[in-house]
């Protein structure tokens, strides 16, 4: 909706949502398209974790912790972890939850 | 992509104020509600509306009013106060965020966006 007033063009504000998932996470964007300008928040909503507890092992290492996590909350299962790599860049414990996600999507019935 | 639900709640509205067309967006944010109250469809001053902590009396509660951005005089404050201290109180007084371009910031104007703003309730 546009109009004229005292000669110069007045648009609506436009108001616009879109969501993607980026690294398993559900990003949010909100937009609000003024007058020769724009208004945007990005953030996330809070998805709910799963409680998960260390039985054994080093505390200041959290990729055990994590994984278990994120698959309980995919399997909806309760999910013991024992996670025995080392501490490397995020990117490889990334692949190797990968491999696992692949693996239980091919076989669910081995989990 | 557009959600069903998207996470971030927002209402608005035009209406005609003393002749003069006006926008209102309202947008519920967890920590701030966030009022865009615009005759130019620009974004124009930004002032955070906060409820004092520390109100020694219950009955009469304050607020303080902080031009973020923009022409930071007396008016201003007087306008913010006006329009964003009920949506504060009825948002369970939470911070307002209040973007403000007016063209006439009248009594008599502002009492008719107040009621705009009203219409426009997303906490």
């Amino acid at each position: 909706m546009s109009e004229t007033q005292n000669g110069e063009v007045f648009e609506a504000i436009k108001v616009h949502n879109f969501s993607e998932k980026i690294l398993e996470q559900s990003i949010h964007f909100h937009v609000m398209k003024l007058s020769g300008g724009f208004f945007l928040w990005v953030g996330s909503s809070p998805d709910s974790m799963p409680l998960s507890t260390l039985v054994m092992g080093d505390p200041s290492n959290t990729a055990a912790n994590s994984l278990a996590q994120r698959l309980a909350k995919k399997t909806k299962k309760q999910v013991y972890v024992s996670y025995s790599l080392p501490m490397t860049d995020n990117n490889f414990s990334l692949l190797v939850e990968k491999r696992i996600k692949k693996e239980l999507e091919l076989l669910p019935e081995h989990f | 992509m557009s959600s069903a639900q998207p996470v971030i709640k927002s209402k608005q509205t035009v209406k005609e104020v003393n002749g003069i067309s006006t926008q209102v967006v309202c947008t519920e944010f967890s920590n701030y509600i966030f009022v865009v109250l615009t005759q130019y469809g620009k974004m124009g001053t930004l002032i955070s509306v906060t409820p004092d902590s520390r109100s020694n009396d219950i009955s009469t509660p304050s607020f303080s009013t902080k031009v973020l951005l923009g022409k930071d005089e007396p008016l201003t404050h007087v306008c913010a106060k006006n329009l964003a201290t009920f949506v504060s109180q009825e948002a369970g007084n939470r911070p307002v965020l209040l973007g403000l371009a007016l063209k006439d910031s009248s009594i008599d104007s502002i009492k008719q966006m107040k009621e705009i703003v009203k219409s426009c309730q997303v906490w």
